[in-house]
């Protein structure tokens, strides 16, 4: 009994740690690929910006038709199903406080990580995994071109610059989705609408808007990097790096944005003295 | 990003030493395909590495351009250890090995005349008109021009192989590493090749070459020593400058 509970500790230790080296390894790849970039000589601004820019048209712009869809449909569907509440309460003017709540702070981060995980994030953990499999990484390094500048950087400065683009596209659109439900139901106008979403929103909604969004984005590229990346020699690697750099993007999106809502409400709370 | 040339301190860079080091590697969870192997590589030479299927001449070509990092001991260029050397600083050495593999190696979602022309470019060599005009020039001279704008996918694997070869060679290094470069290329682009190699060699802008080849005739027109690994053992077939043997496991 006592030795199957050890074994089990043992287990449990040996994830935690295989959890921790993993976490390590892909935080080292971010400072790894920040650092070739500036100390690579010879790659000129004019290859990061052909990369950059084509990632933010992959992640970002081809993105627009989806993400206008399920933002449209969120926002109208958090307004639909609060608003007869609130109405019920007398509270219906804090529409504008529960949509930069929902909307700002907590679903558009983790919706925008979700898409881009399951479009872009697939396609660069494939990408580089098949530039693995078929040597394409090693040729890189045989010509003296740093895989870390020339493959990962571009892709982590464009992916996180789309992720912050697109989580601020998605917000607008979320919350005009919302203003089309308050019109249809309560006839708002658009003014007063606006004026209540200023209101509500402060400098605090702001800063983890950007924290959650660009953290989100350096996440996700780096972890679908990372696996692309750990494709040793043969092409069968590649779906099963594309499954874990979905998987492991999404876990590490979620417990980040998590870790950060848990800060801010128990900061707010303690702000509040309640705590 | 800084925009100097970084083979202005590679032009300055010569090879004069490579040297094995109690080298031992395997691959992951595998048998190891050296196992403390120490060797002084001659060197000002081209050298024909020999050797049956598995006895680990790709490899060894792989750790003398050191595209893989031994899991212990060292590979020294100039006496300095390779594996205690960042990206960046093994760059001018680097940019004085050129490495062939035996197969992969282009950029599928490239075409032909940019897998040429990226070293180049990317190491602001030469203009892109410039870079271009070279690869088209060889391209010509080995008969595919037309071809150029092809992806990798779309011609055969000879004239991947040869296009392989031909973008080690646009860098000019001093020392080519070339795994079965001639697998798969069509006899008349072998000659070819093989009267370019030797032109280079007597301009001295190849200083020396190490290849593998499961052809015997083409590597003798290259005037190629024969270095044979047997069971993990090195014999030489010429001038002995063999330190020690290595063992393999």
């Amino acid at each position: 009994m006592l030795e199957m509970a050890f074994g089990q500790i043992d287990s449990l230790g040996r994830r935690f740690i295989s959890i921790f080296t993993y976490t390590l390894r892909v935080l080292l790849m971010v400072y790894l690929s920040v650092r070739a970039a500036v100390y690579d000589q010879a790659q000129g601004l004019r290859t990061v910006v052909s990369v950059v820019s084509s990632q933010v048209y992959f992640t970002g712009f081809q993105a627009l038709p989806l993400i206008s869809v399920l933002a449209v449909a969120t926002g109208a569907i958090c307004v639909l199903e609060t608003f007869a509440q609130l109405q019920f309460l007398g509270q219906a003017d804090l529409v504008g406080n529960l949509m930069i709540v929902i909307i700002v702070r907590e679903v558009g981060p983790l919706v925008t990580a979700l898409i881009v995980v399951a479009r872009s994030g697939t396609a660069v953990a494939t990408e580089i995994g098949n530039m693995r499999a078929n040597r394409e990484i090693e040729a890189l390094e045989t010509m003296g071109i740093n895989p870390l500048s020339y493959i990962v950087f571009p892709r982590l400065l464009g992916g996180t610059l789309s992720v912050v683009c697109l989580a601020f596209y998605y917000n607008v659109v979320a919350l005009f989705g919302g203003f089309l439900v308050a019109r249809l139901l309560k006839d708002m106008p658009f003014m007063f609408y606006t004026d209540l979403l200023a209101n509500a929103i402060t400098i605090d909604d702001l800063s983890m808007f950007l924290l959650k969004n660009t953290f989100s984005g350096i996440i996700i590229f780096t972890v679908c990097c990372y696996q692309g990346m750990s494709v040793k020699q043969s092409a069968h690697e590649v779906p099963q790096a594309t499954t874990k750099a979905v998987v492991n993007s999404i876990i590490y999106v979620v417990i980040f944005n998590l870790g950060v809502s848990l800060l801010f409400y128990l900061h707010q709370l303690k702000g509040w003295g309640l705590i | 990003m800084k925009h100097t040339t970084p083979l202005s301190s590679a032009i300055h860079s010569t090879i004069e030493s490579i040297e094995l080091k109690n080298v031992t590697f395997s691959y992951s969870h595998q048998k190891p395909v050296f196992e403390n192997l120490s060797l002084e590589l001659p060197v000002g030479q081209n050298i024909l590495i020999r050797g049956e299927p598995g006895e680990g001449t790709s490899t060894f070509l792989k750790l003398l351009a050191v595209v893989h990092q031994p899991q212990a001991g060292q590979v020294l260029i100039n006496g300095l250890d390779t594996s205690q050397m960042s990206f960046e600083e093994f760059l001018p050495h680097r940019m004085q090995i050129g490495y062939t593999f035996d197969y992969g190696g282009l950029f599928a979602n490239r075409s032909l005349l940019d897998n040429l022309t990226l070293p180049l470019l990317y190491h602001n060599t030469f203009s892109f008109e410039e870079s271009r005009e070279r690869a088209t020039d060889l391209a010509s001279h080995f008969g595919f021009a037309k071809k150029l704008s092809e992806k990798p996918a779309a011609v055969t694997g000879g004239l991947r192989k040869l296009v392989s070869v031909l973008r080690t060679l646009m860098m000019n290094p001093q020392m080519l590493v070339m795994d079965d470069p001639f697998m798969g290329v069509d006899p008349q682009n072998v000659a070819r090749l093989i009267t370019l190699l030797n032109a280079r060699r007597e301009r001295g802008e190849i200083k020396h070459l190490f290849l593998t080849s499961r052809d015997t005739n083409w590597p003798k027109q290259l005037g190629c020593e024969v270095m044979t690994i047997r069971d993990g053992i090195f014999e030489c077939e010429f001038r002995p400058k063999l330190l020690k043997t290595g063992e393999a496991a």
